[in-house]
């Protein structure tokens, strides 16, 4: 019974832990110059 | 006489091939397990309803716009004497149909493998801007988006599923979800974080480009979508889709030796431009403008600015990125 719990909060943290490293980071920085336009396509 | 296409899947993207193809002037012959889709979508966009999926024999091309797998009804087709386009984006189905290639080069038949948005577009602007460059060294596609309910499926099992990538001559797989990467898409999509997954972008992408040291694809997806991709889909999927965008990214020389990037993308309804792709491919098909045997897009063989010029007249807005492409890893 002891080792059965053990187990269980052993995959519990690692579950937390996983989680938190799935998700963590804070996004990224954008485009700092330039930007979108129209692609002109020459014809064939 | 003009030429017969057959949309085999009346769904979101199938729907969006026969509006492209009432739009270029081109007779439809539609089917669908769903008899009662198929009918609806003739109803709104033309064509014929076929009684059972053996008719498609008698088109001219098919477009197969269903859920994957499309190998064993591409090989009836082919069989049948028709060529074959396939909006396919399965990892797991595409390299069969890349078999199919040898089948069709024997029959004097075309089977286009990959030919919706990624991949398909991606491929075509990926050539377009390799074409301004002397040397091809990386491309990078990202997208934003999914066609119809089953399109969302797929977009589910692969961020759940091993990504594949071309990293140095070598494959390599790596898992799903992974290698978070911020895109910037064209406007009004922005941002958003872009994972590895089950793409089959990077095999069709290295036939085009077989002297490219490195091929990567990303999907967006919220972390909600990466924590719950090795779940079945909690909520159901929109049934008409949603807007989306495509960014490909061509690093490489130029003639002087100079490092040049060069980025292109494209927004819109993900369904319709896929379908619209389809579409098109399925007239080059039909016109005989296509070498008999294995097409994917972005190959040289493809005639792309006509692809892309008739795109951007049937409404795909192509877009290229001015300045410094700059990517934020995290």
């Amino acid at each position: 019974m002891r080792l059965l719990r053990r187990a269980l909060l052993a995959l519990s943290i690692a579950s937390v832990i996983a989680g938190a490293l799935r998700l963590r980071g804070n996004g990224g920085v954008p485009p700092q110059e330039g930007g979108w336009r129209e692609l002109r396509v020459p014809d064939s | 006489m003009t030429a017969i296409v057959g949309v085999l899947g009346a769904g979101v993207t199938g729907q969006a091939v026969g509006r492209t193809l009432r739009h270029r002037g081109i007779r439809t012959a539609w089917f669908d397990t769903d008899g009662a889709a198929a009918r609806r979508a003739a109803s709104r966009l033309g064509g014929v309803v076929l009684a059972s999926i053996d008719d498609l024999g008698a088109t001219d091309a098919v477009v197969v716009a269903t859920p994957a797998p499309h190998r064993p009804g591409v090989a009836t087709l082919l069989a049948e004497g028709c060529h074959v386009v396939s909006l396919g984006d399965d990892l797991d189905d595409v390299p069969g149909l890349c078999d199919l290639g040898a089948v069709a080069e024997a029959a004097d038949r075309c089977v286009v493998v990959g030919a919706g948005m990624s991949p398909g577009l991606s491929g075509l602007l990926a050539r377009f801007l390799a074409d301004q460059l002397a040397v091809v060294d990386e491309i990078h596609v990202a997208m934003h988006g999914t066609g119809g309910p089953a399109c969302a499926r797929q977009h589910h099992r692969a961020l759940g599923s091993r990504a594949v990538g071309w990293h140095d001559g070598e494959w390599f797989d790596r898992p799903g979800g992974s290698g978070r990467e911020l895109v910037w898409f064209p406007e009004p999509i922005g941002p958003a974080d872009c994972y590895r997954g089950a793409l089959p972008e990077p095999l069709l992408l290295q036939r085009a480009f077989p002297d490219a040291d490195r091929i990567s694809a990303r999907v967006s997806a919220r972390r909600r979508d990466r924590l719950t991709a090795r779940l079945p889909l909690l909520a159901p999927p929109h049934r008409e889709g949603d807007r989306g965008a495509i960014r490909v990214e061509v690093r490489g020389a130029a003639a002087d030796g100079a490092r040049v990037t060069q980025v292109a993308g494209a927004v819109g309804r993900t369904g319709d431009i896929a379908g619209t792709v389809g579409a098109l491919f399925a007239e080059v098909c039909a016109d005989g403008r296509l070498a008999p045997g294995l097409t994917v897009a972005g190959a040289d063989s493809v005639p792309t600015a006509w692809l892309l010029a008739a795109a951007a007249d049937a409404g795909v807005m192509l877009q290229e990125y001015t300045g410094i492409a700059r990517v934020a890893h995290t």
